[in-house]
């Protein structure tokens, strides 16, 4: 797998990366069937208004699905995300209220996603601890961590900055909410990176064919590693974004918010075994999951409806994608 | 046996166990032996599957111990009879689960919709106890719904091939909607059936009715896991699939058998936790499938499969339900019940992977 992406970035599409392509292409289909449904069936479905708002809701899954994507390319995996929002959300709250500065509340927030980032990833890569337990570990520790500081209650943003509060509502050109603007950086900037930079390529290659990888002299462990904080300081980037929208700390925020994203991920065509996916792709998976939510919000179903409904289209979008796969490994 | 560092495929070691299934060279073989093992020659250390077992069981009965004696200097009401009962009860839930969990690990796969089941089986088990007065009713009832997630979460693992960490996010979203388009708020218990209560506050003699089917089914699965074919081609198909399909066993059947198992114990445990809480609450079950995940890993077995023992599940859930106990005799935070299970599954883990470096050498 790794081969053929490397391969694709260089020069003319090998039949793997044209496979991928074509993935890409049937995900753009649903998106494009589930607006055509709702535009059809939910009124004012389609208007500049509920797009907007739905891209900025989904830009938390899609800013954090960024990493997710990435530690899933690179054959690992990280579910320490959604106690990661709730964590975070302390120092950027509690130093925003002792200093009135954005900056430093923000700094200090990406200080812990980093530092989050770089024990998972020492863990995982050097002490050789698997990843699904570091993270589970640590998301008990963090989730933990919070219950135990805030007493299980909730720190309001008592500095309340415009800029901050501008996170949550404020709009780029009075359309695209800035939080969608961050978003779509984010993803353009670490597209760019995984398809066209020598540490995209890395990622895959190390995904694809650990052994393979390091016969080519690649450093799989610095790789994993630097993946993890990648995905750390994405997921710590989504928690300020949450805790704008929310204007406090939650002890529970995030909850969950680890099966979201790696539900859309998959569903984006990036796999578990590693090597294979783009961030395309989850972004699409994000946006479809995203898109028929609010849909059925539209039609009038309860959310317990939309639960049901989204773990139906995961397994079912997976087992559709596993018989592609067989049938064209097959034949 | 795969190390838990390396993803390639294990060696041809379970191939013989799966060929011969003859008990001689089982890892779980070697968890008895473990004392005089580590006191002896390297000579003897060949087997590397029996190595790694014995030793994340031994380095967890040594936390056991210590955790045993620390809490019990600091805190004497420890060693009392209402206690220690206390901590059994409550291991039973969650033993009851990672029997099957253990099974279902063993042969590389993994279920994460155990939490949202066992609080929609508890309602389901309630409201069929409500409606026919019948405790046998009830319980079969949730056997079936339970037994039928884990049939639906095997079948799409096996049949549809999807990746079975993937597949039970899945059926846990659909089961979290579902209990509540099921019920808006808990399925009391209206009949009050003495001998349902009894299934989770009675005692026979000294013992909680809860620990006796968790030592009953603990049993069942010991004895399947270690001395039956069946186990034995458990463990097989966990280290190495392809092998077990070429020779000539169907490796989609056992995994499935380890989803079923695995949904029946659920079915187990949500009744006796709507007996203990006398309804049947949506709500319930929370990280439940986290903390069984925990006890099992804890436990030395592999999530790769392939290796593991049922022996070391009972000390992980041990470790975590003392640890549990702990924090509450000795009145520290509550909010520490889900810190340090946290730490401790990575130290362990981690205790485990230098312990094989060092035997490597």
């Amino acid at each position: 797998m790794s081969l053929a992406s490397t391969a694709s970035a260089k020069a003319q599409p090998s039949m793997l990366a044209r496979l991928f392509a074509r993935q890409e292409l049937a995900l753009l289909v649903c998106l494009v069937l589930v607006l055509v449904f709702f535009s059809a069936t939910v009124e004012n479905f389609l208007s500049v208004r509920n797009m907007t708002n739905v891209l900025g809701q989904a830009s938390l899954a899609l800013t954090a699905g960024i990493g997710c994507a990435i530690v899933f390319i690179s054959g690992e995996v990280d579910i320490s995300i959604g106690s990661l929002l709730a964590t975070i959300a302390l120092p950027l709250i509690i130093i925003m209220n002792d200093t009135n500065s954005l900056l430093l509340g923000v700094s200090a927030a990406l200080l812990f996603g980093l530092i989050i980032g770089a024990v998972n990833g020492y863990l995982t890569a050097y002490a050789g601890i698997n990843s699904l337990i570091v993270t589970l570990g640590t998301m008990f520790i963090m989730r933990g961590g919070v219950y135990l500081y805030t007493g299980q209650r909730a720190i309001s943003d008592d500095a309340a900055l415009d800029s901050f509060i501008a996170l949550s509502d404020g709009r780029l050109f009075n359309i695209i909410p800035y939080s969608a603007v961050i978003a779509i950086v984010l993803l353009a900037a670490f597209g760019y990176m995984m398809q066209h930079r020598p540490f995209g390529r890395q990622i895959y290659a190390v995904g694809g064919n650990q052994e393979v990888a390091r016969l080519a002299g690649y450093d799989v462990r610095r790789v994993k590693f630097i993946c993890f904080i990648i995905s750390s300081l994405l997921a710590t980037v989504a928690g300020i974004i949450l805790a704008a929208r929310v204007g406090s700390a939650q002890h529970t925020a995030g909850l969950n918010f680890e099966f979201q994203v790696v539900a859309a991920t998959v569903l984006g065509g990036v796999s578990l075994a590693g090597g294979i996916g783009s961030l395309t792709g989850m972004a699409l998976g994000v946006l479809i999951l995203q898109f028929l939510s609010n849909g059925l919000r539209g039609l009038g179903l309860p959310t317990e409806w939309q639960l049901v409904i989204t773990g139906i289209i995961i397994i079912a979008a997976v087992a559709v994608d596993e018989a592609k796969r067989r049938r064209a490994n097959g034949g | 046996m795969a190390l838990p560092t390396s993803r390639e495929g294990p060696t041809g070691q379970m191939l013989s166990a799966a060929k011969t299934p003859a008990p001689a060279h089982g890892p779980e073989r070697r968890e008895w032996t473990e004392m005089s093992e580590l006191t002896h020659a390297p000579a003897q250390r060949r087997s590397i599957g029996g190595q790694l077992l014995g030793g994340s069981q031994l380095v967890l009965g040594a936390i056991l111990a210590v955790l045993c004696i620390a809490i019990s200097i600091a805190a004497p009401q420890f060693y009392s009879e209402p206690n220690i009962i206390a901590i059994l009860r409550q291991c039973a839930l969650v033993l009851i689960v990672a029997s099957g969990m253990t099974m279902l690990i063993i042969t590389a796969e993994v279920d994460l919709s155990v939490g949202a089941s066992l609080a929609f089986v508890g309602c389901i088990g309630m409201a069929v106890l409500n409606s026919t007065h019948s405790l046998t009713l009830g319980m079969l009832a949730a056997l079936a719904f339970a037994g039928g997630v884990g049939l639906f979460n095997g079948l799409v693992v096996t049949r549809l091939r999807v990746n079975s960490l993937i597949a039970t996010i899945g059926t846990m979203m659909m089961l979290q909607g579902g209990v509540y388009l099921f019920t808006r708020e808990a399925v009391q218990n209206h009949n009050r059936l003495a001998i349902f209560t009894d299934l989770g506050a009675g005692y026979v003699g000294a013992v909680p009715v809860p620990v006796i089917l968790a030592a009953l089914i603990f049993a069942v699965a010991y004895v399947t896991l270690r001395f039956t074919t069946l186990g034995r081609y458990l463990y097989a198909v966990g280290a190495n699939e392809k092998a077990v399909r070429l020779s000539g066993l169907r490796s989609e059947r056992l995994k499935l058998f380890g989803f079923v198992v695995t949904g029946l114990c659920v079915g187990v445990a949500g009744m006796i936790l709507s007996s203990l809480m006398n309804a049947g609450q949506p709500t319930a079950g929370r990280g439940f499938e986290l903390t069984v995940i925990a006890a099992v890993i804890l436990g030395g077995t592999s999530l790769l499969g392939g290796r593991g023992s049922l022996f070391g599940t009972l000390l992980g859930v041990l470790v975590l339900k003392v640890i549990d106990n702990g924090i509450i005799i000795l009145s520290w935070n509550q909010d520490l019940q889900m810190v340090v299970p946290g730490i401790v599954i990575i130290l362990a883990t981690y205790l485990d992977i230098i312990r094989n470096k060092a035997n490597v050498r």
